[in-house]
């Protein structure tokens, strides 16, 4: 019997499918075919969740360079 | 919004009354707050004898106490961009012909922000060199920061408040915030007024102002250590007059004229051209030693020298070191002098006039960019001082180099000068000749071999006319403390290129050696042509899939390290660089922070390398072979390569590991190639790249790294796709299933803990070598097939390529020549 499941197509880096790939192995709740480097079907309900995880997955994974050196640090108040 | 408007209406009278209430309220730290007026001797009449606040005395010295306490309220609109309407100084009235003049001033934090298109630039910029330290020197705007310790060292080269004042007034689009006029009055009257002078091996306390000298002997430190018996002397200040520093064009002229008279004082004629243009005397300020002014001294003893000195920085009265080298007559002279070919350049020369400023020399530190010429410097300074002399260095290398350099500049006789290492320990024949020697050799603890204990009472048994610090960023301060402790000079000259660490510790060098003299704008000099003009470029690799999948596995910090720094990506791009510049006809220097990366990436491309566990025999050939065999272009480099490595053929420069955020190690490597070329194409003549795996961490880390060299005026370009490269002929790497074969060789190797980085001992310099055990590898096997039995062979597949650059033949012992004549014969024979 043919299943057909709703989903929405994302499409990204590598570097980005590889975030997703590594939040969805947790418990395989988003993804729902994984096409190819770039291309993913993930569940249509779960994508604002994602988005949000991918977020933080980002902060956490890329720090960002604190403002430029000491240069707008005021003095001691 | 009425509110702002409102607030906008008496900016005038804002500013007015702020300008009074900094005055008259006292901050709440500070319970006696000082009653400015313009004059200088407040300070003493302010304070009681006896035990003084020395909070009180601290607070003088930051610019957060002088800050102007009135609150205004925002200015306009725009004023919640600048740190929400605090630091909108825009009620600062601009004055009428402030287009032509280059500076402003900010009232809170002391930045000054200098316009270096202005036609004034210039003169601005040689006064701003002396008064404060520079952040940041792009092509445009700079920016420079004033802080005390600039102040420091501005009035140790003779400049006194109200001409540093008159000038920033001069300079300034603004009237001179009062904050910034206050801070700078009472920072410098303490400076400076106190000297350390040794006359006589005998150590004197000496002052300017009889009432400072008074102070410091009814202090309870440091009154009962002056001698008893001695009365404060008067003495006459010493001049500049006569001295004359060679290698400068005017020595030449008056050694002409005076047919080198041994103690230089005639030439009093030429005293005024000797004197190098310098920022403040073209501004028509005067050097205040030059009137010949009384100074009164008094004396204290060997033993309390350090004491007094600190407790002189406790109530900030920070002692200056001086000696007074022509009146010497203790120290016998030393025959040295530089070379008459030879001609200092003008930012050398005028790094070592700040030195020689006042005709005595001044402890401190100079600051030149890697291959600008640093060692002859160091030279100069001898041969002006004409004494005894030591050389420190890092490593044994640069001491045979520093030697070397010594006989090419300077008539030093070769025996005069001795080196003290561990396989070398000659010593003068005269009484008074230059040491060269390792941090090392003089600060090693416990027990040492007869020979270099008996070298080292030699050291620590004289006194030397100056102490020559290389590399002086690197020496901790305990280090440094035992040193000059041990060795008892006259003066200390710290050399250096990168004056900064990611440690707090560089502030101590302002006072266990002395203030920052001069530090060199690179931009100006690689202008100039001194060193080359260097390319930047920071490539982006993207990480392969398999490879970022196991990253954001990896829990690990040294597994994730090894997998960006083993990225297929980024070692075909240096691969593709490497190509490209060899076709060029470069030479080509990679540098690798991790072993393993070096080793497996110097194997996987065929290229010699050399790191801390190379021995010495081994890089002395791959090294040469670097400079002279045209064959072999490219080399491998761990961080023993970073510092004082001399390569001048190199002129390009590939990173593909790096020590985290270390901007020092940035700015060092990129001094590798800096040494000016001799090939003058047009545009760059040096390049360098730094690979850096995209979406990782090193991203963040190379952004701070380059910091450094961004605010000398440096560039980096981005790239982030090389064009041609996944076309390249043989690239190594090209086929997923060889990734994914390093992908394992690099999680087995990591996690047998193989490929973590295991250190380089020889790079750190104050390394203590632990024992570290060489594991046993345990294999399988067959006896026989061990044996031979089994029909195997042993073939290397991936040889180092080490192993191939020729050995010089050696010189072998007559019995085998005769036997390889006698193998030839046979052969020509059979055939």
């Amino acid at each position: 019997m043919v299943r057909a499941v709703r989903g929405v197509l994302v499409e990204c880096d590598p570097a980005i499918k590889s975030i997703i790939v590594n939040i969805n192995s947790e418990n395989n709740e988003y993804i729902i075919e994984d096409l190819d480097d770039s291309h993913l079907v993930v569940q249509e309900n779960k994508v604002q969740q994602l988005k949000h995880l991918l977020d933080q997955r980002l902060k956490d994974t890329i720090m960002e360079p604190e403002r430029d050196s000491d240069s707008d640090r005021d003095v001691k108040d | 919004m009425p509110v702002k408007r409102k607030a906008s209406g008496n900016v005038a009278g804002a500013a007015k009354s702020g300008r009074t209430s900094t005055v008259s309220t006292p901050g709440p730290a500070t319970p006696k707050d000082i009653d400015s007026d313009e004059e200088s001797d407040d300070v003493v009449d302010d304070t009681q004898p006896g035990e003084e606040q020395i909070q009180n005395a601290i607070d003088r010295f930051s610019l957060a106490h002088y800050q102007d306490k009135q609150v205004r309220g925002p200015m306009d609109n725009a004023s919640r961009f600048f740190g929400h309407g605090r630091r909108d100084f825009s009620y600062l009235p601009l004055k009428p012909d402030y287009q032509t003049r280059p500076i402003w001033v900010d009232p809170q934090r002391g930045r000054i922000i200098l316009e270096n298109f202005s036609a004034l630039a210039e003169q601005a910029k040689d006064f701003l060199i002396t008064i404060a330290e520079p952040l940041s020197r792009p092509t445009y705007l700079h920016e420079y920061s004033l802080t005390t310790h600039s102040l420091y060292a501005a009035i140790s080269v003779g400049l006194q408040a109200q001409d540093i004042i008159n000038t920033l007034e001069r300079f300034s689009k603004t009237p001179l915030p009062e904050s910034i006029r206050m801070f700078i009055q009472n920072s410098t009257q303490a400076y400076g007024k106190v000297k350390l002078v040794i006359k006589n091996t005998k150590y004197y306390v000496e002052s300017n102002d009889p009432e400072v000298l008074q102070k410091l002997l009814k202090d309870p430190v440091i009154g009962p250590l002056r001698v008893q018996g001695t009365d404060t002397i008067k003495l006459t200040a010493p001049t500049m007059v006569g001295l004359v520093i060679p290698g400068t064009s005017n020595a030449a002229g008056v050694q002409q004229a005076a047919l080198r008279q041994p103690d230089k004082q005639q030439g009093g004629a030429s005293a005024e051209d000797a004197k190098p243009e310098q920022a403040y005397q073209a501004l028509g300020v005067d050097d205040d030693d030059d009137n010949g002014e009384d100074v009164h001294a008094f004396e204290i003893p060997d033993t309390a020298v350090e004491k007094v000195q600190k407790r002189c920085l406790d109530i900030q009265f920070p002692i200056l070191e001086e000696y007074d080298f022509r009146n010497d007559d203790r120290n016998a002279n030393l025959e040295i002098d530089l070379r008459p070919a030879t001609q200092i350049r003008s930012y050398q020369e005028k790094s070592l006039s700040k030195m020689f400023g006042n005709g005595r020399a001044k402890s401190g530190i100079i600051v030149l960019p890697c291959g600008a010429g640093k060692t002859l410097v160091g030279i100069t300074a001898a041969c002006t001082i004409k004494k005894g002399a030591v050389v420190l260095c890092t490593s044994t290398m640069s001491a045979h180099q520093w030697r070397q350099e010594f006989l090419k500049w300077s008539n030093i006789r070769p025996e005069d000068i001795a080196v003290f290492t561990a396989d070398n320990k000659s010593r003068f024949p005269g009484n008074t000749g230059i040491i060269v020697t390792t941090y090392p050799m003089v600060t090693q603890s416990g027990k040492r071999a007869h020979d270099s204990q008996k070298m080292m009472d030699f050291l620590t048994q004289r006194e030397w006319g100056l102490m020559l610090l290389d590399e002086v960023h690197v020496v901790p301060a305990n280090i440094f403390r035992k040193v000059s402790s041990q060795i008892k000079s006259h003066s200390k000259l710290g050399l250096t290129a990168t004056l900064l660490r990611e440690d707090d510790k560089i502030q101590d060098l302002n006072f266990l050696i002395g203030p920052k003299l001069y530090e060199a704008n690179w931009m100006e000099l690689s202008e100039q042509g001194h060193i080359a003009k260097v390319q930047c470029a920071e490539v982006w690799c993207p990480m392969t899939t398999e490879f970022y999948d196991e990253y954001l596995r990896a829990s690990d910090r040294g597994m994730k390290a090894n997998l960006y720094i083993m990225n297929p990506r980024k070692i075909q791009a240096c691969q593709f660089l490497i190509d490209y510049h060899e076709k060029r006809g470069d030479k080509i220097i990679v540098f690798s922070d991790n072993v393993y990366a070096l080793k497996e990436v110097a194997l996987a491309l065929g290229k010699a390398y050399i790191c801390g566990s190379t021995g010495n025999s081994e890089r002395m050939r791959i090294l040469d072979n670097f400079m002279y065999n045209p064959a072999v272009k490219t080399i491998f480099l761990s961080k023993i390569g970073d510092t004082s490595l001399d390569l001048p053929e190199a002129t390009c420069l590939i990173q593909i590991s790096s020590h985290y955020g270390s901007r020092r190690q940035e700015a060092q490597r990129l001094g590798r190639i800096l040494r000016a070329k001799r090939r003058s194409d047009e545009g760059f003549n040096a390049f360098f790249y730094s690979l850096v795996s995209k979406d990782t961490q090193e991203m963040y880390y190379s952004t701070k790294r380059q910091a450094f060299l961004v605010d000398q005026g440096y560039s980096f370009k981005v790239i982030t796709q090389l064009a041609g490269m996944e076309q390249m002929e043989g690239l190594a790497f090209a086929t997923a299933q060889l990734r994914r074969e390093l992908l394992q060789k690099v999680i087995v190797d990591t996690e047998s803990s193989r490929g973590h980085d295991d250190g380089d001992p020889t790079d750190d310099l104050f390394y203590s070598t632990k024992g570290r055990k060489k594991g046993v590898r345990r294999t399988a096997g067959m006896l026989e097939g061990l044996s031979g039995g089994q029909d195997m062979a042993y073939i290397e597949q991936r040889k180092s390529a080490n192993k191939n650059l020729k050995k010089k033949p050696k010189e072998s012992n007559a019995f085998f020549k005769k036997i390889a004549r006698e193998k030839e014969r046979l052969k020509s024979q059979q055939q």
